[in-house]
């Protein structure tokens, strides 16, 4: 008992207490202490020190860093790469996750599917501006006479095309890469009639008639760039070989045209004669000058040799014997045909 | 008694796959395999069996609710290298998993930029932070050597695995 008092000097109530508990061998005290205070369970598992000393395990582990980031902050500078989601750098209440009605999708901390997404959170768009700025020295200014689509075609007339193949490889090659195409215009080339004619028969099925373009594609050689000169080469050739006029050429005659041509059939001719009998002039041109007559100064002329050139290249039917008709009508003066009902 | 008229049925189609040109893509035609159990799995009589996001949804809700674990262009139509992606994904994820012991509590997400390798997954808290730094070192340096290719580990980690369970069955 002496013992006691003498190490609980400091006389604090809680030691009064235990003095008090120590010293309950009679009932009297033992009814006020119950009263004061229950006794202390007997922890046998002990079950609080185990948590405490986890708790202290993991103390050295971090906040999150995006807790502390001011709201003013660089976001470039927190995330300047791509990278996959990491919920503690990103200071957004994000969830992603499919549950049933009612509940709330996963959040960011654990969760595999933010991770798996791939984010832009790299290229947010003031990290965007500031990157255009700095690759904005080296840039050159677009010239100011192409400024449209018509002025860009009529200066630069040849197109190639070429595809870049972007993928996720350790090579950056890609088989693909080495077609080229090359268009032009047909209208672009200088070609008369004739050049024109054998220029199309060279290129066979490369013109599309709709667009007018001529389309140069190439994929055997290896690289890229001996396709290109491959391609110029073809374009090269074909135009110079289309001027060039071959012996075998010449012999060429009337019966052997893929199409019909007013000015060089006797329809012309009967035309021209027409036309100066009815006026009643004097004929003495050769058959050369016909050939060169121009239509547009008989009337209605241009009309007739359209529908005849329409009647003989596209073959009789119902429209071009009709234009045919109306066309014979006007040029000879004729009452138009009355629709009998 | 069988076997002669199979063996006749069976031949000229290996001579015409072999004398045919190997096109990019060719059209898969087999059915999954195991397509009704693989990938799920079984209710427990205690209801205590834990899964995360990914055991919770099965294949088929691939791109429905989940996402893939491997990201190329070699899985598009007409992607170059589709095999040795497929294998190098595999080491991949078996080295991930035998290097990091019982720490990985995720499924290992490889995204492939250019040349670029990135590995993502979720890592237990169990081994001290400079062991955790030796480990990511480690990996990424033997995987970009086998790969020679630029090799990047982005891990999160968590306590324990209790952190990714989604639901129990």
């Amino acid at each position: 008992m002496s013992l006691f008092i003498r190490k609980y000097k400091p006389g604090v109530v809680y030691n009064t207490q235990i003095l008090w508990r120590l010293n309950s061998t009679t009932a009297e005290t033992q009814k006020q202490g119950e009263e004061e205070e229950e006794f202390r369970v007997l922890d046998i598992l002990q079950k609080k020190t185990r948590i405490q000393k986890k708790a202290a395990r993991r103390a050295d582990i971090q906040p999150d860093r995006s807790e502390k980031m001011p709201t003013d902050q660089n976001w470039g500078n927190v995330w300047p790469g791509p990278r996959s989601f990491h919920p503690s750098s990103v200071p957004l209440p994000i969830r992603q996750g499919y549950v049933p009605k009612g509940q709330a999708p996963p959040g960011k901390k654990a969760n595999a599917e933010l991770m798996k997404i791939p984010n832009f959170l790299h290229l947010t768009p003031p990290v965007i501006k500031t990157q255009c700025e700095a690759i904005k020295p080296f840039c050159t200014e677009w010239p100011k006479l192409l400024n449209s689509e018509e002025a860009i075609e009529k200066h630069y007339p040849v197109e190639v095309i070429t595809s870049d193949y972007c993928h996720a490889s350790p090579t950056i090659r890609n088989p693909l890469a080495r077609i080229v195409t090359m268009r032009v215009k047909l209208s672009d080339l200088k070609l008369d009639s004739r050049a024109r004619d054998k220029f199309l028969r060279l290129v066979g099925d490369k013109y599309d008639e709709k667009t007018d373009l001529v389309t140069f594609t190439a994929d055997r050689c290896p690289v890229r760039k001996q396709n290109l000169d491959y391609v110029n080469y073809l374009l090269t050739a074909c135009y110079h070989e289309s001027w060039t006029v071959e012996d075998w050429e010449k012999e060429k005659c009337l019966e052997d045209m893929e199409y019909y041509d007013f000015d060089m059939h006797p329809s012309k001719k009967n035309l021209v004669n027409w036309f100066f009998m009815s006026n009643n002039k004097e004929n003495n041109l050769s058959d050369d000058e016909i050939k060169s007559f121009d239509t547009s100064s008989i009337p209605n002329g241009v009309e007739y040799k359209n529908a005849v050139s329409e009647l003989f290249n596209e073959g009789e039917n119902v429209t071009t014997l009709k234009n045919y008709d109306t066309a014979v009508r006007k040029l000879l003066g004729l009452p138009e045909k009355k629709v009998v009902d | 008694m069988n076997t002669p008229t199979i063996l006749k049925l069976v031949q000229p189609l290996n001579i015409l796959s072999k004398c045919s040109p190997v096109f990019a893509s060719q059209f898969h035609t087999s059915s999954a395999l195991c397509r009704v159990v693989s990938g799920k799995y079984r209710i427990t009589k205690k209801r205590d069996r834990p899964l995360t996001y990914e055991m919770a949804n099965p294949p088929h809700y691939i791109a429905h609710r989940k996402s893939w674990n491997s990201w190329n262009t070699s899985s598009l139509k007409d992607g170059l290298r589709k095999s040795e992606t497929a294998v190098e994904d595999e080491f991949i994820r078996r080295f991930i998993n035998g290097t990091w012991h019982g720490l990985v509590c995720s499924e290992v997400i490889i995204k492939r930029q250019f040349n670029h390798i990135r590995i993502a997954a979720i890592i237990r808290r169990a081994v001290s932070p400079t062991k955790m730094y030796f480990l990511i070192g480690y990996t990424e340096e033997l995987l970009s050597t086998w790969i020679q290719c630029p090799v990047t580990l982005e891990l999160q980690t968590v306590d324990s695995y209790k952190d990714v369970v989604f639901k129990y069955i």
